[in-house]
């Protein structure tokens, strides 16, 4: 038995380019083991990327300064797309000679004569001894990626009974075997997401939860929420049901407002505000507050939204005014602050932004109740609720853990769908933040609380609102988004009035609309202080 | 100039594995981007593009691993041992207990490459290198984790392999043999080269006793531009430039590259005739475009009457051994084994 043995063994097959027999998802073990992934079969469209990149920067040497220092750069282990991503910014900022071909196959002319010459320009050693190597990475794949998900139960029951020096050293385990399985997609990669949430539970809680998404720039938390929705279309459904809902509500009425808990980018506007434009009868006159974490560099990003939209508004000649409120937290809002005004007819529109409520520990006028009470308070025709379609806000940390895994797991596999890149990168991205808050953090830190549609049915209901009906058009024409924007696994639901959407039957973001239960007690119309609707 | 750069592009593609030459264009591109002209070097994100790996407790390939801080310094060592035979004890770290009463197992203090500034102990590359190291050879590594430049410039490298060594020879837990003491070799490829040879000068003049010397394509320099470096800039992975670089950013301000750290045996170096210097094993890869240097090292230990053994490597690039799919590789390991193992 040769002493190199033990080396081989490790990783698995080599990247041999000239063995047909890879799996095209296999990924090249020696480099797994340097701290990289990249698929045997995309080797060689790696490496012209890289000299790609070289021929780049040999070009343009100005521009090596800004791809240190003001490019962002995504996940380095994936070689291709951190490549890719450097390229596209010197693309942008560096004029390009124009003797480049787009073609990623192309390369500069002489250059080509070699590589035609193929696979003998390549010294692959040892390639008959790697073929047996595949077959055996195979079966290990599909072992591992089963160990893979009991070690992370294992682990995470440990941290649930505060054994963190076992779970450290399950975190290690686990770290070892992912380089033995592919983790560009499937099991792999929700299991390298969640092994690097847990460890950071356990070893350094602090740097997520307040050094996390709570006080990540808000421009970040928008460029992310951006991508993820691009390359997904859960927000993108959320826009236009919710859209679709408030339309048809606004109907008959001269003065809309509408108040978005979350602008944004505002990306959910432009199209109800040209539904708004073609009303037989014309547009009302249509006001938009957007509410939004303050800009910490003195930019005023809520206002700059709300110019963007106001003309837009004026092309369609829909008379449009807009009032941005910055508070970093929902519950710091206060009713007055939206100006309603007395004839107006009031939606409001909640985007993954209600369960961030649910943090506090009192049962006495808790956040949710609070915010709920003065949305009543407002009278509005609608209230569009979109939230995740999970239980992500048990008590017991291994119940939320295993949930989490299994929703996470399914979103991801819907991300496989899409191929745009850097979208799908930084979805991600966005996704890891929410695994992150749901896995490591606690209290008033962990504001990720998805509940399931049932229990905001049982918790609207009792704030005093009553469900309506979105109808069997927002039915069909959510249906034709999907076979407009995505992959065939998507699929819309309707449960009891309400919408959702999911992946090959599991639903993952639901949403529904609401209306105020009038209360004999108080007139119709705005209240102006705070009533106890508890009795209700 | 975009020519030439094709032609060195297709060179390297010839001599090396498509995943080699994609792990070290990788290297060398991002290196680019952190180098700065005005010599300042983008720590952050070097950090962030570095692959690092956990140590781990429980055996993976026959080799185990733990961290360790040195409390004088506060630098992390990265201890690697080969597993015990009884599964039993996976997973236990012992600090008290010999590596062996009777047996002789060698020590190697590894001192990673990285040009002075770039990787860490705990780098991926680095962690799987020691993790073949310590199982072909059945030997413990201890990958040190010295201050880098350009933040922390000579003698701060040597300071550390100097403290490392200390601290390695004081570890009970690392003796072995009928004699109870640490038997120590120091190793490193690269800018970790030219520390285990800064380090075992000091150790032969303090007459502290170092094994032997393996220097993996050692990095040395001088002033003039020798053969090699002519006639090989850019065509594999290096350039004289990143070079001249890497040494401006190591050695003190205003020195040159006859300062005896980059040139021991130049101007103004000393002889080592006479003191009880380690034998070395100084590898030499022949498309490695320092090798005149590293000749230049060789032939002044030579000089100096100490025991040297060269191994030339004529089609190796640099980082031959990050990847086991060449001959170089095995050869290498081969040759390091028996170096260590004289009795074998």
């Amino acid at each position: 038995m040769s002493p190199y043995d033990s080396a081989t063994s490790s990783g698995g097959g080599s990247g041999s380019s000239a063995s047909s027999s890879a799996k095209p998802s296999e990924i090249d073990g020696l480099l797994a083991g340097a701290g990289y992934k990249v698929r045997s079969s995309d080797l060689r469209h790696v490496a012209q990327r890289l000299e790609r990149l070289e021929t780049a920067m040999v070009n343009s040497p100005v521009e090596i300064s800004h791809l240190a220092s003001d490019a962002v750069h995504y996940n380095p282990s994936d070689i291709a797309s951190w490549v890719d991503s450097l390229l596209s910014e010197l693309h942008q900022t560096a004029s390009m000679p124009s003797d480049l071909p787009d073609l990623p196959d192309l390369m500069v002319a002489p250059a080509i004569n070699h590589t035609v010459v193929s696979d003998a320009a390549w010294t692959d050693q040892d390639a008959p001894q790697q073929l047996n190597q595949f077959t055996v990475v195979t079966a290990m794949e599909e072992d591992s990626g089963i160990r893979l998900v009991h070690m992370l139960m294992t682990c995470a029951e440990s941290v649930q009974r505060g054994e963190l020096a076992f779970a450290g050293s399950l975190i290690e385990d686990m770290q070892a075997l992912l380089t033995r399985v592919n983790t560009s997609c499937g099991i792999g990669k929700v299991a390298d997401y969640f092994i690097d949430a847990l460890r950071r539970r356990i070893f350094s809680p602090q740097s997520v939860c307040f050094g996390g998404s709570g006080s990540a720039s808000p421009y970040e938390n928008e460029v992310l929420y951006h991508h993820f929705y691009e390359a997904c279309p859960y927000l993108k459904f959320a826009h236009f049901t919710a859209n679709q809902a408030i339309l048809e509500a606004f109907d008959g009425h001269d003065c809309v407002h509408v108040i978005d808990f979350n602008l944004m980018h505002g990306l959910q506007w432009p199209a109800l505000i040209q539904a708004l434009a073609l009303r037989p009868g014309g547009p009302p006159l249509l006001r938009l507050t957007g509410i939004g974490p303050p800009s910490p560099d003195g930019r005023d990003s809520l206002r700059e939204v709300g110019l963007r939209l106001a003309e837009l508004a004026r092309s369609v000649n829909v008379r449009f005014a807009f009032r941005g409120v910055a508070a970093l937290r929902l519950e710091d809002v206060k009713p007055w602050m939206l100006q309603v005004g007395p004839k107006e007819a009031v939606a409001v529109n909640s985007i993954m932004q209600l369960h961030r409520l649910l943090g506090s520990e009192s049962t006495r006028n808790s956040p949710v109740e609070v915010v709920l009470g003065w949305i009543r308070n407002l009278n509005p025709k609608i209230m569009t609720v979109i939230e995740q379609e999970a239980n992500h806000n048990q008590p017991g940390f291994m119940d939320r853990f295993t949930e989490a895994l299994y929703y996470y797991s399914t979103m991801f596999d819907s991300l496989e769908a899409c191929t745009l890149q850097p979208e799908k990168a930084l979805a991600e991205i966005y996704i890891q933040r929410e695994i992150c808050n749901v896995v490591c953090c606690e209290g008033l830190a962990r504001v990720e609380r998805h509940e399931p549609l049932g229990k905001w049915r049982a918790r609207l209901g009792q704030a005093g609102f009553r469900p309506l009906q979105l109808g069997s058009n927002a039915f069909k024409q959510a249906s034709m988004l999907l076979t407009l924007f995505s992959a065939e696994g998507y699929c819309v639901e309707e449960k009891e009035g309400c919408l959702t959407l999911g992946w090959h039957s599991r639903p993952l973001i639901a949403a529904s609309a609401w209306q105020a239960v009038p209360d004999a007690n108080s007139p119709l119309g705005i209240v102006n202080h705070h009533s106890n609707h508890n009795a209700l | 100039m975009a020519g030439s750069n094709e032609v060195n592009l297709n060179e390297s593609k010839r001599v090396v594995p498509l995943n080699t030459w994609v792990l070290i264009s990788n290297f060398k591109l991002a290196y680019n981007i952190l180098r700065r002209a005005d010599g300042t070097f983008n720590r952050e994100l070097a950090e962030f593009l570095d692959r690092k790996v956990p140590a781990n407790t429980i055996p993976v390939d026959g080799v185990f691993s733990f961290d360790h801080v040195d409390r004088a310094t506060g630098l992390l060592n990265r201890i690697y041992q080969p597993a015990p035979a009884n599964e039993a004890q996976w997973g236990i770290v012992d600090l008290q207990k010999p590596l062996s009463t009777t047996e002789i197992v060698p020590v190697i203090i590894f001192f990673h490459g990285g040009s002075f500034t770039h990787s860490s102990a705990n780098s991926a590359i680095y962690d799987t290198f020691c993790r073949r190291l310590a199982g072909t050879c059945k030997a413990a590594v201890v990958s040190v984790n010295y201050r880098r430049s350009p933040e922390h410039r000579y003698p701060s490298a040597y300071d550390d392999g100097w403290a490392a060594l200390k601290w390695v020879k004081s570890r009970t837990w690392l003796q072995s043999g009928k004699d109870s003491k640490v038997h120590v070799y120091l190793a490193g490829d690269s800018s970790g080269g030219n520390i285990a040879h800064h380090v075992a000068a000091r150790a032969a003049e303090e007459e502290v006793e170092v094994l032997g010397n393996i220097l993996l394509h050692p990095m040395f320099g001088g002033l003039r531009r020798t053969e090699s470096e002519k006639r090989l800039d850019g065509k594999y992975f290096v350039t004289i430039q990143d070079r001249d670089w890497y040494w401006r950013a190591y050695l003190p301000e205003g020195e040159d590259r006859d300062h005896p750290a980059c040139n021991p045996f130049g101007p103004r170096g000393k002889s080592l005739e006479g003191l009880n210097f380690p034998k070395s094993l100084v590898v030499v890869a022949g498309l490695d475009l320092v090798q005149d240097w590293q000749l230049a090292y060789v032939e002044g230990l030579k000089e100096s009457r100490q025991v040297v053994k060269l191994l030339y490597l004529e089609q190796a690039t640099i980082g031959f051994y990050f990847l086991p799919n060449n001959t170089h590789f095995y050869c290498l390991m081969e040759e390091i084994s028996s170096f260590v193992n004289p009795n074998c």
